[in-house]
């Protein structure tokens, strides 16, 4: 009986221990095959996400390294005083005498109405001309000498060196003539064309004239107006977070104050390009298309991430600080001063980094305050109207010319660096305060 | 039965029998003077009138079970609770005869009299140094470097610290063990100079060596300063303190000489806990 007993007993136990055994051993196969899935969705995700980065950065690399490179021109030239009036040097015309002496050097004939000096003209650059007038201008005494001349090659010639217009297109169909073809050979193999790195992208502002237009200006405008940005976000911002974290009572006000915060920090830039208008152009009377506008403009726009990441990075200091320097007699304000905020800025830094290359790549806000307008000239102060670096990159592209598009990507490529830089200098701020703690 | 027997920690027998003669007098003059203390946080309120007072150089413990309210006295005693939205205190405390929840009491110089060590150690995590100067610095008491060097180095001593970070001082004091950043954080609060040091669960992170430590450490300090700590450990109540306080449910149910408390408690609440009936 004790037998039965025992056998039943162990039969009872047994499929027991099996079932246990076994179902923790299913449950853990489709545990493992869960795991493996989310890892594998993962992977899947960063691919896709890499890929099109790529493809993205290979497309504007494709396009814009070109621009980067480009073919200048260097030629004596003589300053013909039968051509020019010592009087009124301003009244001459140096691009024909220029062209027609590189034609002579080049053994070009003219033909008797001009036109082929005309041709020639297209392919040399009006620079040369402006060259010769300023440095007349600058010493009267050389008028009779020959001087040496530099200057981009235009940029319909600069494109055909670089091989992008080809031989093959009809044409009737292409911005340069078999015969200007020829010559611009014949310029390249006599030396007087070299190719280098373009110089001219970072020296020169903007211009009609596309192998003369540079990034300078809109280089300019973009740090006026992100000093302008940086200088009003980061003290209200921060200020505003302080005291919203750290000081006002907890209650219905401040309560409705952060909903309103957070959901500012949703609303399209160009909501704040239209506030813009309306209260700091027309009202106030703020100079358009200046970086002082676009300055202001892109500080209310950066203002709620800049208070939201201080908030957060002030409400990840464990309390147990504030409570030491209390606890020792400091008062409020010290404790968030002499602990609380140090301990919060390599957070702070971070977050208010980021949404400033938020603000230095913005441009819908800034087309909405008339920072759209051709500007040739380097901006003189803040209140000057000045371009900036995405709207360059919106006005060259809306350009005809298709060395403008060249110029576009390599804006991009520039505003990219700016923007990499920055993120970078969040990373190593960060690495290097988080040391501290 | 009785689980803690009176030869297992001896209390301090010297409770009453004063070391230097200048105790005599301040011995029996309490320190605080508690009437009534009423805590609300929110709608819940944590202590039922509290009636206490507490003596000048001696240790008083508090006791009880989690959650009775000891915490909350204790901050009650540096106006902490300030900091706490929700906190609600009243009631009248006296020190040295002074409400100092009067309207005109400054918090910032009550915590400098009355300075606080918490339950975990806190340092900031600045250089050993500037965690024992950061105090005398913002009250202004030092007007040189040296004299900033001399608090420093009798606030470690004084803490018996000094031995293990004398060579060290501009190190991070986050960088010490866990009962060396809780000494240097009882260094932090005495440099100070405070007269009333309260340690909440002071040891109740520490292994038993860094226990004695800092037990020695209060038995010194109570020949200069008002000791109140709040402790778990009935052992250590019985070593360590001379006056004892048993809060139960926001209530305090007994005070009194700490080793009338052990050995003969008067309420059955207080012998049922120190006993380990229940808490
Ligand atoms: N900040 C707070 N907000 C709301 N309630 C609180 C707060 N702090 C404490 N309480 C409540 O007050 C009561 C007493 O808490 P207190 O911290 O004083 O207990 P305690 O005796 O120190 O306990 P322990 O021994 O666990 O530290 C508890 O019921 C607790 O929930
Ligand atoms: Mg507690």
């Amino acid at each position: 009986m004790t037998d039965t007993v025992q056998s039943s007993l162990a039969e009872t136990r047994a499929p027991a221990k099996v079932d246990l055994k076994t179902a923790v051993a299913k449950r853990l196969k489709a545990r493992h095959a869960a795991e493996m899935r989310f890892r594998a969705y993962g992977v899947l995700a960063i691919c896709v996400a890499v890929l099109f980065l790529g493809i993205l950065l290979e497309r504007i690399v494709h396009q814009g390294y070109t621009a980067f490179v480009t073919h200048s021109i260097t030629t004596e030239v003589y300053l013909d005083p039968n051509r020019i009036d010592p009087t009124d040097i301003m009244g001459a015309n140096y691009d024909q005498m220029i062209t027609e002496q590189v034609m002579a050097k080049m053994g070009v004939a003219e033909d008797e109405y001009g036109t082929t000096s005309g041709e020639y003209k297209e392919i040399l650059s009006p620079d040369l001309g402006f060259k010769a007038l300023e440095a007349l201008r600058d010493d009267p005494k050389l008028l009779g000498k020959k001087i040496s001349l530099t200057s981009p090659i235009a940029a319909n010639a600069d494109l055909y060196y670089k091989g992008e217009i080809s031989r093959d297109i009809v044409e009737a169909d292409r911005n340069v003539s078999d015969q200007q073809m020829v010559w611009m050979d014949d310029l390249k193999t006599k030396g007087l064309v070299k190719g280098h790195f373009n110089t001219y992208l970072f020296t020169n502002t903007d211009s009609t004239q596309p192998e003369l237009a540079g990034l300078l200006g809109a280089i300019m405008g973009s740090a006026m107006m992100l000093l302008v940005t940086a200088a009003l976000a980061i003290p209200i911002g921060v200020g505003a977070a302080l005291f919203l974290e750290e000081f006002a009572p907890k209650n219905r006000w401040t309560a409705l104050i952060e909903v309103n915060i957070n959901n500012l920090a949703a609303v399209p830039s160009i909501v704040y390009g239209l506030l813009g208008l309306a209260v700091f152009i027309n009202w106030l009377g703020m100079p358009r298309s200046s970086p002082l506008v676009g300055g202001v403009v892109l500080a209310l726009m950066a203002l709620p991430t800049v208070i939201i990441a201080t908030r957060s990075s002030l409400r990840a200091v464990p309390p147990s600080i504030r409570e030491a320097a209390l606890g020792i007699g400091a008062s409020k304000t010290q404790a968030v001063f002499h602990h609380v905020l140090p301990l919060a800025m390599p957070g702070i830094m971070t977050g208010t980094i980021i949404s400033l290359a938020h603000a230095l790549g913005e441009t819908a806000p800034l087309l909405m305050i008339g920072m759209i307008s051709f500007v040739p000239g380097l901006p003189e102060s803040v209140t000057s109207a000045a371009s900036v670096l995405p709207v360059q990159i919106f006005i060259w592209e809306n350009a005809s010319e298709r060395a403008f598009h060249e110029r576009t990507a390599a804006a991009i490529i520039v505003l990219l660096v700016f923007m990499i830089v920055m993120n970078l200098a969040a990373i190593l701020l960060r690495r290097r305060f988080e040391r501290r703690w | 039965m009785k689980l803690y027997t009176r030869p297992l920690y001896a209390p301090d027998t010297s409770i009453g029998k004063p070391r230097d003669p200048s105790m005599t007098t301040t011995a029996t003059t309490p320190k605080f003077v508690a009437r009534d203390v009423k805590v609300h946080y929110g709608d819940k309120q944590a202590l039922h009138g509290i009636d206490i007072d507490i003596l000048d150089k001696s240790v008083t413990a508090f006791i009880g079970p989690s959650g009775c309210g000891k915490s909350t006295f204790l901050r009650c005693l540096n106006r902490m609770n300030d900091t706490i939205p929700s906190a609600r205190v009243d009631g009248t405390i006296l020190l040295d005869g002074e409400d100092l929840n009067d309207r005109k009491v400054d918090p910032v110089v009550l915590r400098a009299r009355v300075g606080m060590v918490f339950q975990k150690p806190n340092p900031f995590p600045k250089t050993i140094y500037e965690n024992v100067a950061y105090g005398p610095k913002i009250h202004g008491l030092a007007t040189s470097k040296e004299e900033m060097d001399h608090i420093v180095e009798s606030s470690l001593k004084k803490a018996s610290l000094w031995n293990e970070v004398s060579d060290r001082l501009h190190q991070q004091g986050t960088g010490l063990s866990g009962g060396q950043q809780q000494r240097l954080v009882i260094a932090r609060a005495i440099a100070v100079g405070p007269e009333v040091i309260l340690m909440d669960e002071p040891c109740s992170a520490l292994d038993p060596i860094a226990t004695a430590k800092i037990e020695e450490l209060i038995d010194e300090l109570r020949q200069q300063f008002c000791i109140v700590i709040v402790t778990h450990s009935m052992a250590q109540a019985a070593r360590v303190s001379q006056k004892t306080a048993f809060f139960h449910l926001g209530n305090l149910v007994e005070v009194g000489n700490t080793e009338d408390i052990f050995t003969n408690p008067k309420d059955q609440r207080t012998q049922d806990y120190i006993t380990g009936r229940f808490g």
